[in-house]
């Protein structure tokens, strides 16, 4: 018991540090293929918080940024050469990416299937909320370069999170400090019970 | 005692912590962690906010349209209208030079846009229908936008002003949208009604029994023209009217009550068969001459208007009701 309270302890303080009091986690990857980058439902939708989606390019060149249904997402990237993550690695904070796809993106700013989208000079950020889903965001080239070694970031920010790392760490603490001192007094009982024995023994002899 | 206390805290510890953190379900649901949703169906694949500005961006393309010209016009037409729609409104945009006074295109004038419905689930073709108010004491006027597929922005594909007197039932709130419906469980058909009232205007007049739709002014007025036309041109040259249904023009969005509102396009024809030794001067049908290029017709010659036509269309029995009605010369020919 003092070993797990100790390792919940360890497991609790050690996140809550990474998490930070803001409990923020953060996933990258960078994808050197051209094409567009697409992040999936199985991803944006997998936790019940907003996620943030910032994209990069390399170049420093303009990026498109949307996010709409999933269904009609698809249709629109079509056979499209598209980089899409397909898994996030915690506590490693990286991405999975999967090429699929070989043709030109089309326009497909022009679609209206868009609930959200943005367009920056540089790094540019979406704030996705969750309730519409199953939703994909897409990130393609805001000017007329095609996209490539663009890094994406995925940022989920749940204050709870932090406070819930920090009340298993004080939960193991107290499980380990109870199991400790139940060991303590168990030998300290036992070594008095083994004197009490012992003194009785010789008295009968 | 105090010992027996300890552990059984303990216990309650180990237990709680276990299942709280160890705990797979447990675990998940305290970082919120879900399946991906499903696609709900039963709701409008927009939300109203991005309906609201699709609608707004598609009336301020068409205002532009016709308040500029050249190729600023002509891009904000492709903007603005698909289908009939776009045909109509380049008509209207190539005819305003010979448009008598006082017949500005409404859409020129400020605007109270309203969004009446979305279409239901993440199907194609998703339409909206809107209302657009033009101030000066004008009537409304119905507007229906389609998108083909999901590549493809929604278009105004059909406009219409509203009759004096009718009205427009509610439609399902915008959130949950309203289906389109092939009209099995209407009174009539949409596209069934919508052949009978093109064949019914007909020139020469051909009777219909039992038509599935109220008299309207809209046709009344059509058939009226025809009939004074046939007669001015007696002496020149033998008159006809046909008018056919535009394929795959017709959608109909059911409404709350069960009722739906059904738009289509009718294409109508005038035919001038010129008898023999006559010759028709034209110059005076201003449209007529711009759009053909023709003064003087001596064989023949036609002029090709479309019908944007709104229907009430009740559940299940009574009659079907025009709410709303547009016409526009787009084509004219002579010889």
């Amino acid at each position: 018991m003092a070993v797990l309270g100790m390792l919940l302890a360890a497991l609790g303080a050690w996140t809550a540090i990474k998490l930070g009091p803001s409990g923020e986690v953060h996933f990258s990857a960078t994808s050197k293929a051209t094409g567009a980058v697409a992040v999936g439902p199985d991803v944006l939708n997998s936790l019940n918080v907003p996620v943030r989606i910032r994209a990069t390019r390399g170049d420093g060149g303009a990026v498109w940024l949307a996010t709409g249904p999933s269904d009609d997402a698809r249709a629109v990237l079509a056979t499209s050469a598209v980089s899409t993550v397909s898994g996030v690695h915690y506590p490693a904070g990286t991405l999975d990416l999967r090429s699929s796809g070989a043709g030109a993106l089309p326009g497909i700013g022009t679609s209206d299937v868009w609930r959200l989208r943005t367009r920056g000079s540089g790094p540019t950020e979406l704030v996705v909320d969750q309730g519409t889903g199953p939703e994909t965001a897409v990130v393609t080239s805001g000017d007329a370069t095609a996209l490539t070694n663009v890094t994406m970031t995925l940022t989920w920010h749940e204050r709870s999170w932090f406070f819930k790392a920090l009340s298993v760490a004080v939960i193991g603490a107290i499980i380990a400090a109870f199991a400790l001192g139940d060991l303590s007094h168990s030998r300290h009982t036992s070594r008095r019970t083994d004197g009490v024995r012992s003194r009785r023994s010789r008295v009968s002899a | 005692m105090n010992r027996m206390v300890r552990a059984i805290a303990l216990s309650i510890a180990g237990i709680v912590s276990c299942t709280s953190v160890a705990g797979c379900g447990a675990a998940q649901a305290a970082l919120g962690i879900q399946e991906p949703p499903k696609a709900n169906t039963a709701s409008a694949p927009l939300t109203v906010d991005q309906a609201e500005r699709i609608l707004s961006r598609e009336l301020a393309a068409a205002q532009q349209s016709e308040a500029t010209t050249g190729a600023a016009a002509a891009a904000a037409l492709r903007t603005a209208y698909t289908g009939e729609g776009l045909r109509a409104a380049r008509a209207r945009v190539k005819l305003a030079a010979v448009r008598r006074a006082g017949t500005d295109s409404p859409l020129l004038a400020p605007q109270q846009p309203r969004l009446l419905a979305v279409s239901r689930g993440f199907g194609y073709p998703r339409v909206m229908v809107a209302q657009t108010v033009p101030s000066g004491g004008l009537f409304p006027i119905l507007h229906l936008l389609t998108s083909p597929d999901a590549a493809t922005p929604y278009r105004i594909s059909a406009s219409a002003t509203m009759l004096p007197s009718s009205t427009i039932k509610p439609f399902d709130p915008l959130g949950q949208g309203s289906p389109l419906t092939d009209g099995t469980e209407l009174a009539v058909t949409p596209s069934v009604l919508l052949n009978v009232y093109a064949a019914r205007m007909a020139f020469p007049t051909k009777a219909v029994a039992n038509p599935p739709f109220a008299a309207d002014s809209f046709s009344a007025q059509v058939r009226a023209k025809a009939a004074a036309v046939a007669k001015a041109v007696v002496t020149q040259s033998s008159f006809s009217q046909v008018h056919k249904v535009v394929p795959d023009s017709v959608y109909a969005v059911r409404q709350a009550n069960g009722d739906a509102l059904v738009f289509g396009v009718i294409v109508r024809t005038d035919s001038f068969a010129v008898k023999s030794g006559q010759a028709v001067n034209t110059a005076a049908g201003k449209e007529f001459v711009l759009l053909s290029g023709k003064k003087l017709s001596t064989k023949s010659a036609s002029i090709t208007t479309l019908e944007f036509v709104v229907f009430a269309v009740p559940r299940s029995t009574g009659q079907a009701t025009l709410v709303a009605a547009s016409e526009q010369v787009v084509a004219g020919s002579g010889s």
